[in-house]
Order: C-alpha cells, then sequence, then structure tokens
C-alpha cells in the first residue's frame, strides 16, 4: 500500500493537559503561573504520593496558580482575599459568620489579624487550599478513576527527571526523556504498554527508523539516460512510458507512486523537469507516468531524460498521528479497546445488539457453519480476530459482517486493509450485499484504473449527475479541456468538489480504503463506531491504528498469523518488532482467533500439507477431488490422482550480478520445461504461475523463458513470474514453485520462514510443482516434514519430465525443532 | 459517565493494579512539601514587618443574594448549569459563594463545597445557633 496526499491534521494536544499525565479535564487542572513556567496540571495523584500540580509546585519551587476558564470559577488566580498574596502553600478558605459566602485568606500575615474576627468572618476553621498533598478536591477536581486509568502513569522517578530537565529546557517533554541515542538499538515492542504515551514511545522511534530508510532508499533509485514514449490521456494529460529498470533490490514501483522526469536541456532544448503520478505497469515492465503540468514538455525528444524518486512521507505522517490521536484523544476509540489494545486485564463485555436471522447476506454464496460462527461471534463482540487460512472465504466472510453491522443502524461502517487489491475485492463483495458503498482512493491513485471504478468516490462524484451540480460538471469540463482553470474558478471547483465529495461519502453505508487512507483529510470529520480491517496481519501495528482512531467501540481484524506478516524494509525496526501484526500480538496476549475451517481453492492432495503442518490438521475441504480433476491435460503427474512432485535439482546456487540476490540456472532451466509442457497440453498462460523467494531467480526465470522457450514468446511473456510475498492473497490453477538455494554449507535464507512456505504451497488451485535440493532444505525441520510427505506419497521424483522416477535422495537430519 | 470515549455505554472495568505508592516517596515528599511551607512562612515574616490593612469588606450585594449585582459567573450566572444546581439539590454539596478579587473590582463566584466541610460545619452551626437565640 502506498498512500499519498495530504497529510491528515495530527490530533491536537490539549494546550491544557496535565504536563505529567496527559488529562485535560477543565475542571481538574490549574496552570503554574510562574511567568518562566505556565504549565498546566491536574490535581490526581496517580501513582505518587501527592498529585501532578502539588508534585510539580513542591519540586519546581512554584508557587502560584491559576484555574482553568471552564471550571466552576473561571480563569482566576488564586490569591489572598485581603493582601493579594499568591503563594498557594500558605492560602486557605474561610467563611463568613452568618452567610455562606468564603474567601482565600493567607496564613501569614492575615489569618492572624484579629481585627477580622470583628467583621464577620470566622477564623477559627480556616480551610488550607493544599490539604493532604493535594488541592481541594472541591475546588480543583480529582479525575475520574478511568480518566486517570487512561491517563499516561508516570511515575514520581520520572516527576524528578522531567522536573530536572525543565530547568535548563522548559518545553522538553516526557518523551524526551526516553530518547534513545542515535545509536541505541531501539526498544523491542513488548506484550503489553502501561499506557497509550508509551506505547508512542516504543513505536514512534520504530516508524522513523522505516521512514528514513525507506525515503534513503527510494530517493538514491534515480535512473539516467531514460528512454521515454510520449503519449496523451483520456483526460487531455501527457503520459511518460519508460522502462524503469528493476534492481535486485526490494524496491517495487507501485502506481500511485510520484516520480520526477527530468532533462538536463541541450542547445536546442532548456533544461526542463516535471513530477508525476504511475498510473500504470505494464505486463513488459514499461512504467506509465502521468504528468502533472503539460506545459512546456519536451515531446520532441525520447532520449536522455533522467528519472528521481519523490519520496512521499504521508503514509508515516499518518502512522504517527494515529498513535497520537490514540494517547491523547479520549475519544478515539472506546475505553474497552483502548485498554485491550494496550494489554490490561479488562473484564469481558458484550455488544448488545439484537442478532440477525440469518447470518448470510444478499448477493454473496450461502455461508459454511464456521463462517456462520464467525459472524456470530463477531457481532456480539467488541474485538474479533477471525483467522482466514488460504481459500477459506475471508472476503465472502468479512462482506457478510460489514452487511449485518450497517443494518444495527450504528452509523458508517469502515472497511479497511493494508493494500488497495484487497480492498477493492471488499468493496465488490459488499457493494453485492446492497448496501451503498464508497471507495476512497488517494488522490495520486485517482488515475489508476480500479475494477470497482464505479464505486470510487472520484468517479461518483464526476457522474452525480444531478442539476444542482451542473456548476461543479461545467467547471470539470472546461478544466479537463483545458488542462487548468483560473484561479478564481479553480477555488470555486475545489470548494463545489469537497461538498460533493462530502455528500456522496456521508450518504454511504460503507467506506472502504486503505489503512493509511483513512488518515485521508477527506476523512477528518468523520467518526465510524465499527471498523474492519482485513488482511490485518499484513500491516504494521501503527498502520492497523490509524481507522481504528476515528471512534472505532467494535472491532474485528481478520487476517491469518501463519502466513506472511508486514513487509518491514529496515531490519532494525523488524527486530524491534514492527515486523508483529496487531491481530499477532492479541494472539500472543491470549485473544483467541476465530478460524474458518473449509478451504475452497486446493485440490484435497494439496491442502493436505499446510493443515497438518500450519493449522493443526482443521483445515476440512471445501472442493472435492473430481471438482479438481484436470480431464484433458496431459501433464506427467508421477501419481495421477495427486497433482503435485518435489522435482529434484542438483545445479548450484550463484549469487546474481546485484550481488544482493541468488539465482539457479538449472532449476530455471527445468521451469521453462515444465511450463513448456503445460503449454503444450493445453493449459492457458494465465493459469499459470512461477513462483521463487529471490528476486534474482525472478528475473533470471522471465530473461530464460522469453530467450530460451520452445513456444511462441508471447506465451511466456504472459505467465506470471513473482516472488512468494507478492503472490500472498492470490491463486493460480497450476504453481511451478523454484527454491534456488543449494549449497553444502550455508542456510536456506528466505525459505526458513515457515510462513512463507505456507503461502507458497496454498496458491494452487489445481497442481504444484516444486523444484529444489532435498539434501539443502532438509536441514530444516518443516521441509524436512515436507519432503518426507512427498517422498511417502511417492511424489519425490528425479530425472527427465518425460520420465520422471523415484527419487532415493538422502536426507540430512533436521537440526532443530521448529517452535 | 466520566467523559471517556463514550456518548452512551462505554463502561470498561479494567483490573486494577493496587496503589502502589512507595512509603519512602511519600515520606521525603512530605518532608519537602513541609518544608515549601515552613519556608514561606519565613519569607512573608521577613518580607512583611508590621500589620497588614484590611481590605476585607464584604460587598453588600453578596447578602442581598440577588442575581442581578454579580459579575462574571454570578449566582446561576453564565454557567448557566442547571443540571448542576439538581444535582446539588438534596445531596453531600452546598452551594456557596466566593468573593475574589480582580484587580480592585470584587466578584461573586458560585461553587459546590460538601456539606461535611469544616467550611460548611461552622456557618451551619452559627446559623442554627443564633436562630435559636
Ligand atoms: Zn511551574
Ligand atoms: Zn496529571
Ligand atoms: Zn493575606
Amino acid at each position: 500500500s502506498n498512500g499519498a496526499g495530504d497529510l491528515g491534521a495530527p490530533a491536537a494536544v490539549m494546550e491544557h493537559a496535565c504536563r505529567y499525565c496527559g488529562v485535560s479535564n477543565p475542571a481538574c487542572v490549574v496552570r503554574c503561573n510562574v511567568a518562566s513556567c505556565r504549565k498546566w496540571f491536574c490535581n490526581s495523584r496517580g501513582n505518587t504520593s501527592g498529585s501532578h500540580i502539588v508534585n510539580h509546585l513542591v519540586r519546581a519551587k512554584h508557587k502560584e496558580v491559576c484555574l482553568h476558564k471552564d471550571s466552576p470559577l473561571g480563569e482566576t488566580i488564586l490569591e489572598c482575599y485581603n493582601c493579594g498574596c499568591r503563594n498557594v502553600f500558605l492560602l486557605g478558605f474561610i467563611s463568613a459568620k452568618t452567610e455562606s459566602v468564603v474567601v482565600l485568606l493567607c496564613r501569614e500575615p492575615c489569618l492572624s489579624v484579629n481585627a477580622l474576627k470583628d467583621m464577620n468572618w470566622d477564623l477559627s476553621q480556616w480551610c488550607p487550599l493544599i490539604d493532604d498533598r493535594c488541592f481541594l478536591q472541591w475546588l480543583v477536581k480529582v479525575p475520574s478513576e478511568q480518566e486517570q486509568l487512561r491517563a499516561r502513569q508516570i511515575s514520581a522517578q520520572q516527576i524528578n527527571k522531567i522536573e530536572e530537565l525543565w530547568k535548563t529546557n522548559p518545553d522538553a517533554s516526557l518523551e524526551d526523556l526516553e530518547k534513545p541515542g542515535v545509536d541505541d538499538e531501539p526498544q523491542p515492542v513488548a506484550l503489553k504498554h502501561e499506557d497509550a504515551y508509551q506505547y508512542q514511545n516504543v513505536f514512534a522511534p520504530l516508524i522513523k527508523l522505516e521512514a528514513d530508510y525507506d525515503k534513503m532508499m527510494k530517493e538514491s533509485q534515480s535512473k539516467d539516460n531514460v528512454t521515454i514514449r510520449w503519449d496523451i490521456g483520456l483526460n487531455k494529460k501527457r503520459i511518460a512510458y519508460f522502462i524503469f529498470p528493476k534492481e535486485d533490490n526490494e524496491l517495487r514501483l507501485v502506481p500511485g507512486d510520484e516520480l520526477r522526469l527530468r532533462y538536463s536541456g541541450d542547445a536546442a532544448h532548456p533544461a526542463w523537469h516535471s513530477v508525476g503520478h504511475v498510473i500504470k505497469l505494464t505486463a513488459q515492465e514499461e512504467v506509465a507516468l502521468e504528468l502533472r503540468a503539460s506545459q512546456g514538455v519536451p515531446i520532441d525528444l525520447n532520449h536522455g531524460f533522467s528519472v528521481d524518486f519523490v519520496w512521499k512521507s504521508t503514509s508515516f505522517d499518518r502512522m504517527q498521528g494515529a498513535m497520537k490521536t490514540f494517547a491523547v484523544d479520549e475519544t478515539s476509540v472506546s475505553g474497552y479497546i483502548y485498554h485491550h489494545l494496550l494489554g490490561h486485564e479488562v473484564e469481558l463485555q458484550m455488544v448488545r445488539n439484537a442478532l440477525p436471522r440469518r447470518f448470510g447476506a444478499p448477493g454473496l454464496p450461502e455461508l459454511n457453519a464456521s463462517q456462520v460462527f464467525a459472524v456470530k461471534s463477531v457481532l456480539q463482540k467488541p474485538i474479533s480476530l477471525i483467522q482466514g487460512p488460504p481459500g477459506t472465504g475471508k472476503t465472502v466472510t468479512s462482506a457478510a459482517i460489514v452487511y449485518h453491522m450497517a443494518k444495527q443502524g450504528q452509523g458508517q461502517v469502515l472497511v479497511c486493509a493494508p493494500s488497495n487489491v484487497a480492498v477493492d475485492q471488499l468493496a465488490e463483495k459488499i457493494s453485492a450485499t446492497g448496501l451503498k458503498v464508497v471507495r476512497l482512493c488517494a488522490k495520486s491513485r485517482e488515475a489508476v484504473s480500479s475494477p470497482v471504478e464505479h464505486l470510487t468516490l472520484h468517479y461518483q462524484v464526476r457522474h452525480l449527475d444531478t442539476s444542482e451540480k451542473s456548476e461543479l460538471h461545467k467547471l470539470q469540463q472546461l478544466k479537463d479541456e483545458q488542462g487548468e482553470l483560473s484561479s478564481s474558478d479553480e477555488k470555486k471547483y475545489k470548494a463545489l468538489k469537497r461538498a460533493t465529495e462530502r455528500e456522496i461519502a456521508q450518504s454511504a453505508d460503507v467506506i472502504c480504503c486503505t489503512c493509511v487512507g483513512a488518515g485521508d483529510p477527506r476523512l477528518a470529520n468523520f467518526r465510524f463506531r465499527q471498523v474492519l480491517i482485513d488482511e490485518s496481519t499484513q500491516a504494521t501495528e501503527p498502520e492497523c491504528l490509524i481507522p481504528l482512531v476515528l471512534g472505532a467501540k467494535q472491532i474485528v481484524l481478520v487476517g491469518d498469523h501463519c502466513q506472511l506478516g508486514p513487509v518491514i524494509m529496515c531490519k532494525k525496526a523488524a527486530r524491534a518488532g514492527l515486523a508483529q501484526s496487531l491481530f499477532e500480538r492479541l494472539v500472543l496476549l491470549g485473544e483467541k482467533p476465530i478460524r474458518l475451517q473449509v478451504q475452497y481453492r486446493m485440490h484435497p492432495s494439496l491442502s493436505e500439507f499446510p493443515s497438518n503442518s500450519f493449522y493443526e490438521g482443521t483445515l476440512q475441504n471445501g472442493v472435492t477431488v473430481n471438482e479438481r480433476q484436470t480431464t484433458g491435460i496431459d501433464f506427467p503427474w508421477p501419481v495421477p490422482n495427486r497433482p503435485m512432485f518435489f522435482y529434484v535439482q542438483m545445479g548450484q546456487e550463484e549469487i546474481s550480478a546485484s550481488g544482493t540476490s541468488y539465482l539457479n540456472r538449472t532449476e530455471a532451466a527445468n521451469v521453462e520445461k515444465i511450463v513448456t509442457t503445460f503449454l503444450k497440453s493445453g493449459v492457458v498462460p494465465g493459469q499459470i504461475g512461477v513462483i521463487t523467494p529471490y528476486e534474482g531467480q525472478r528475473a533470471y526465470i522471465v530473461n530464460y523463458m522469453s530467450r530460451n522457450g520452445a513456444l511462441r514468446q508471447q506465451l511466456y511473456k504472459e505467465i506470471e513470474v513473482a516472488s512468494v510475498d507478492s503472490f500472498q492473497g492470490r491463486e493460480k490453477d497450476y504453481i511451478i514453485l523454484s527454491c534456488v538455494r543449494s549449497n553444502e554449507h550455508q542456510g536456506i535464507g528466505f525459505l526458513n520462514d515457515p510462513r512463507r512456505l505456507n503461502v507458497a504451497l496454498t496458491r494452487a488451485r489445481y497442481g504444484i510443482v516444486i523444484l529444489g535440493n532435498p539434501k539443502v532444505l532438509s536441514k530444516q525441520p518443516l521441509w524436512n516434514g515436507l519432503l518426507t510427505h512427498y517422498k511417502e506419497h511417492e511424489c519425490l521424483v528425479e530425472g527427465p519430465l518425460n520420465n520422471l522416477k523415484q527419487s532415493m535422495v538422502q536426507f540430512q537430519k533436521p537440526k532443530k525443532i521448529y517452535n | 459517565d466520566v467523559g471517556s470515549a463514550s456518548d452512551d455505554d462505554d463502561e470498561v472495568r479494567v483490573r486494577q493494579k493496587a496503589p502502589d505508592v512507595d512509603p519512602l516517596e511519600e515520606a521525603s515528599f512530605d518532608q519537602e512539601l513541609r518544608a515549601v511551607v515552613q519556608e514561606s512562612m519565613e519569607q512573608r515574616r521577613l518580607e512583611l514587618r508590621g500589620r497588614p490593612t484590611l481590605n476585607m469588606m464584604i460587598p453588600m450585594n453578596v447578602f442581598e443574594g440577588s442575581m442581578k449585582d454579580h459579575h462574571g459567573r454570578g449566582v446561576g450566572g453564565e454557567s448557566g448549569d442547571e443540571a448542576l444546581d439538581e444535582d446539588a439539590a438534596g445531596s453531600k454539596d452546598v452551594q456557596v459563594k466566593v468573593l475574589v478579587k480582580r484587580g480592585n473590582k470584587q466578584q461573586t463566584k458560585q461553587m459546590y463545597i460538601p456539606r461535611d466541610c469544616s467550611l460548611i460545619q461552622s456557618t451551619k452551626q452559627k446559623g442554627a445557633a443564633e436562630l435559636e437565640e
């Protein structure tokens, strides 16, 4: 996912929030009135013996305070009614003898003036302002228990430290106390957190690390000598097509990314540059870049351009903003969710809503028993986890849940996922139930084609065909024709567009967007009590928080922690725990996910090993062998009813040209042979997927097939060759997995992650071929298990493809038990 | 209703940790607090020799008990919180007027004090005693 657009307004910390704990109830706070200080503190003791305000006054030796303007007495500096003394340590209340009138009077000297007694004042009951190390509670309220529980849990030691720091740096915050040095390892993510401030203290530096890494990597991707092919889009905007060669590194362009195109100038052309958005990536790895400005583009030139990546901090800023909101805004999520997410022990709560009689939804396939159970449980709980193993109908189940939530009349439901692809799929399914769905896209992706275009907000704005909107339409047409509007027209256009967007979004039952998209300023004033996040195990925790802090009271996290987690580029941040999803942490905290149990994707032979190894054998088959029979396909499966085999490869691995990845020529050559055999037997290219964990091998296979393929080149070009990671969430009829690693002494790298193996093994519907070196792979316990499984079923083979023989290769002893 | 996330039923039961105030911390804080009070007293004694002038007249309008003459958030003034009044009626709280000075101007503000506060006790007793006489 790659959000872009403007940054949403970050949650403002109330100016009058207690500088120790963050409580901001005006009735509970007072301001230190010392000119150099003016900080606010509350009257709660928290974990200390004195209240926060008294603690501050004593530690800082400050002695004057002012009440909040919204407190019962209004903005008032506390002072002696007689002499004006403002030292709160000397002040106390006295009352008049006969009337219910009270004033503040100082102990020294006014209380000892006898003449006052004669003036109707009762001096015998002087009531000190500070009593039991706390301000009088009826003057400055003590925050409620819940307010205190939700505040920052500050210790006496921290108070001492921050007071020390304030002496030299009055603006320092508590976060400054905990900031790690530049070279320090970041603080690791713990299972539980004291409060949302501590949570933020742990995650904020990790997001910063990841953002810095991302920026550094993307900005180093400049390419020179790029050749451009010019075109014009339907919206009259200039489009540049070019090849942006992919190195072996992790950078992958996605639609919506921003690039800068430059020409350094020559005798006939001035220097030129323009920024644009990637709107498409063709199968030939050509990038289509829609330029922002169409004036002065050197379209008579094709060679010698340079391309830079324009890094955007938007998604990271939104994560940071969400964490801040989570800490300072009490309305961001319900108390139950707040404490639950932080790992506090909370008494279980049920949602009091009438349950529907049927749990399915119109327009969706009938639900199976485990799906019905999931929908029913989710509707009754404020927090639920749904685990959807491969092919178990996560999307349908999610859509049914959203349907019933929307029908409860609790306001609009927010539906998110980390990737645009997943959001589109969900939007489509939910829309099929008859609910009104708005799919909100990042501004930078509006030109990117989408399978649910008719649901997108920008499309609906353009096609809202009512007469009141004709003004907007006129301006839109003018803009489309001319490319630009006069500044006054542009202003009018923007205002009209904003109003229309708002109107359409407000009338929807469901809003769908990416997690980062939930931080879009266009949703800034929306509140969502019910939030569902699909693929939540692929989002980082702060990313997941973005949709949650818009007022969530009931949340559903859908995902599968037995498949791959979020992609973190910065190893330091990943090590510290940024790669662990919120879903996973909640599981570790003891929250039991509801598991969908019937898979509708894989031939039963293919699901057996994943079910036993990753899902305790609970995965049932919703498809029969017959439904996955491949009649008419003549492929040499060693066991006719088992469309699978492990093809023993002994070729060496090599380090790829970039020096950062691996390839294996023998495996690549055999991949081509297998692909060719499939194609000859009547399988079409779109049914085949080749997956490999290494970018080096991916590039090599693409190249090899197009040069050495026995059939028409075009056929091979249409075959998708991709990494395991990019195949997550998708399926193909036939999968060919090239393992690459083949060395006696080193490890197996990427293949070591059981979640990656799970993903790789569960993409195929009809058949799978695995190419690898059993001698190397068998050292790892899980691979050893897989190899044994294939061997026992007589599917471990070697030799030429047209004469496969059972392999007698010896396995190694696995090193240690995988836990 | 504790002003947390809810418009309605957001009640949450968090299993409480026992408030773990360190007795050493408490003792040392108490000592520091007393030192500040002591120091403040001494400072005042040094600063002010001689008697303070008296400036403690209660404005007449306070006794009239009317609403018309008050500045700021007077009795039933712009804070206008009727719910507060209702709550206070029959509850443990008693309404009092607080006199404050803003510059030279006197202002009366309204506040609620628990009935069992020593301040209230004294006016109540006095009031009762006067009635008896
Ligand atoms: Zn201060
Ligand atoms: Zn506080
Ligand atoms: Zn005084």
